[in-house]
């Protein structure tokens, strides 16, 4: 089975997600990997095709489809990013698709996908007709796999472009640098309300770590964008992640890999569980005064 | 300048979901969370920009009823006219409502269509994508800034961990939202009623083409988690989770 991998380029830099597409497309078959901007791609192990069309734009599904066009595969594989899904949005309006892939496998010349859909509480199993789009939700293949030594081609393609790059913004100077922290305190929608977050705030300071909170909590304004974890904000990697009405969207859960993951939930079904050491069912706003109480108590004690 | 947004309807995850090996069985419809910020910037551009605000609801037969709400709510913040969409089946693919979907768009002449950037139950593809390759126009998603002038639309686009860009698209275009510049305006109870009693809904119809290429096989819940799960009166848990958190040694 032949797999064309769409490698992801972002301010010069190859993505690690371009890595785990790779070890995805080896299990599968015979892979190629098509970048679109400059980078170092030495250490993407196969065939890599580079085209340098500047830096990742919608428009680039243009140059993808040339080079479906020449290499004929039978699988393409794009990453669940923001770019990755521009692209394969586009070409999909002619082509079976599945989304938010974790696996993939072929079958009898046709491919098995598992996919994690509402919200991550259902599991939809889909059979695909090839050529297939797939996108690959980050995290469900070993970087390390996709790693080895490239055997570089250069292209040159000519294709319209409608629309154009202008440029990067950073993200501002962090107040406090989230992905640093040792002790995360993070809370969700199910705060209920923006004054409930001080209870958090002080947990926080009693544990000696910092607050950060789910995209919902950040979107109402009731926490800086900096203290956003998942895709669109940062990765948590230190010892505690203690998430307080977070339900475990996959987007959410892409950007914690703290080593200890506690979640306070009231649904015994909430998928934030399935990563947690220890789950705790019970309502937030009722449990965060007495055990705000009780660790004063040992503090003091 | 015209702006179209879609809203449409998802299942609460607030509320159980029936999962059963060939049907996802919702227990009560919402809108879907991304659409609500792709409305609100709608709106915000109609403050900037004066622009003329129109929102296409999106129903199926299990749902029609529902929809009115959503919209009423878009009236109430100020959208200008009122579309829904009763698809004629309850189950589809993303590529067949693009297609359709593009069919009713292309003769209304709107500069920008605003669309979430993904539903909460999409594993089929994603519409904003597909949508724009129908209509021939150009394309960007993960968006959570739109400005638009002199015929050209400026967007800041998540790139992930924090990193932005901007791009620059001609009209018309069609651009997928993650978030609104600011947060979703809050309407009271009393202003949505009065809203929802003024507010005229016009219904349009569409039929969807059947694509082969995608089967579902099955549907099921994901495997209980291997770990206890701390239930309990508020004492007992904080106690456990005091424990869980001394053998982390974080206490
Ligand atoms: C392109 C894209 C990018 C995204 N990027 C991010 C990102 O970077 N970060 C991110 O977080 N999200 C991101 N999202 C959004 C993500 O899909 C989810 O919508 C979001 O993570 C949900 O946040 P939440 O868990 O706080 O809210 P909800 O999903 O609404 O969950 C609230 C939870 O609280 C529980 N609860 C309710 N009341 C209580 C109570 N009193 N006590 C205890 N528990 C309670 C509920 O059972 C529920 O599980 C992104 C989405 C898209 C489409
Ligand atoms: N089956 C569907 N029926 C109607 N609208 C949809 C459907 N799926 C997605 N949408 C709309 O398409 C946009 C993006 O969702 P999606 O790309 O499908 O995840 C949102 O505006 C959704 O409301």
């Amino acid at each position: 089975m032949k797999v064309l991998v769409f490698g992801e380029v972002i301010d010069g830099e190859v993505q690690n997600i371009t890595y785990e597409l790779v070890a995805c497309a080896k299990k599968l078959g015979e892979p190629v990997t098509l970048i679109t901007s400059d980078a170092d791609v030495s250490n993407i192990d196969g065939r890599v095709i580079k085209v340098n069309a500047g830096e990742i734009s919608p428009w680039h599904y243009r140059i993808v489809e040339k080079v479906i066009e020449k290499e004929k595969p039978d699988v393409i594989l794009f990453g669940n990013t923001s770019c990755g899904v521009d692209i394969a949005s586009q070409l999909s309006a002619n082509m079976p698709v599945a989304t938010s892939a974790y696996e993939v496998e072929s079958e009898d010349g046709s491919i098995k996908v598992k996919s994690l859909s509402y919200g991550g509480k259902v599991i939809v199993e889909l059979k695909l007709e090839t050529p297939a789009i797939v996108v690959l939700n980050s995290g469900s293949y070993d970087a390390e796999e996709g790693k080895g030594k490239a055997s570089v081609e250069e292209l040159e393609i000519e294709v319209e472009k409608d629309s154009e790059f202008i440029g990067y913004i950073k993200p501002a100077e962090e107040d406090v640098d989230i992905s640093k922290a040792e002790i995360v305190v993070s809370v969700g929608r199910g705060i209920g309300d923006e004054a409930n977050i001080e209870m958090a705030e002080e947990l926080a300071e009693l544990l000696g770590g910092v607050v950060a909170g789910s995209r919902p909590v950040i979107d109402q304004g009731w926490l800086p964008k900096t203290r956003q974890v998942g895709r669109s904000g940062k990765t948590v990697t230190g010892k505690l992640y203690l998430a307080l009405g977070i339900s475990g969207a996959t987007e959410h859960v892409e950007g914690v890999k703290a080593k200890n993951v506690l979640a306070v939930n009231t649904d015994k079904t909430a998928p934030i569980f399935r990563i947690s050491r220890y789950g705790v069912v019970a309502d937030v706003n009722e449990l965060l005064p007495v055990l705000i109480d009780k660790i004063k108590e040992i503090k003091e004690g | 300048m015209r702006i179209c947004a879609v809203l449409r309807l998802v299942p609460d995850l607030v509320e159980e979901l029936e999962v059963e090996e060939n049907e996802v069985i919702p227990f009560r419809y919402m809108p879907n969370e991304r659409d609500e910020h792709a409305v609100e910037e709608a709106l915000i551009l109609k403050e900037k920009t004066g622009a003329e605000v129109e929102v296409l609801g999106i129903a199926d037969p299990d749902n029609e009823a529902d929809i009115d709400e959503g919209l009423g709510m878009a009236a109430a913040k100020g959208a200008d006219k009122l579309y829904k969409v009763i698809l004629d089946r309850p189950s589809y693919k993303r590529a067949e409502l693009a297609k359709a979907l593009a069919e009713f768009l292309s003769d209304k002449n709107y500069d920008l269509i605003l669309t979430g950037i993904q539903a909460i139950d999409s594993f089929a593809g994603n519409l904003g994508g597909m949508l724009a390759k129908n209509l021939g126009i150009p394309y960007i998603g993960g968006v959570v800034e739109v400005n638009i002038s002199d015929g050209e639309v400026v967007v800041k686009k998540e790139l992930g961990g924090g990193l932005l860009a901007e791009y620059r698209l001609s009209t018309p275009a069609v651009v997928s939202i993650v978030s609104a510049e600011r947060p979703l305006k809050f309407v009271p109870f009393t202003k949505l009623r009065q809203a929802m009693k003024k507010a005229e809904i016009e219904e349009v119809e569409l039929e969807l083409p059947e694509f082969e290429g995608i089967e579902v096989v099955r549907y099921e819940v994901p495997p209980e988690p291997e770990i206890t799960l701390i239930e309990g009166d508020v004492e007992e848990v904080a106690d456990k989770l005091i424990e869980a958190l001394k053998e982390i040694s974080v206490l």
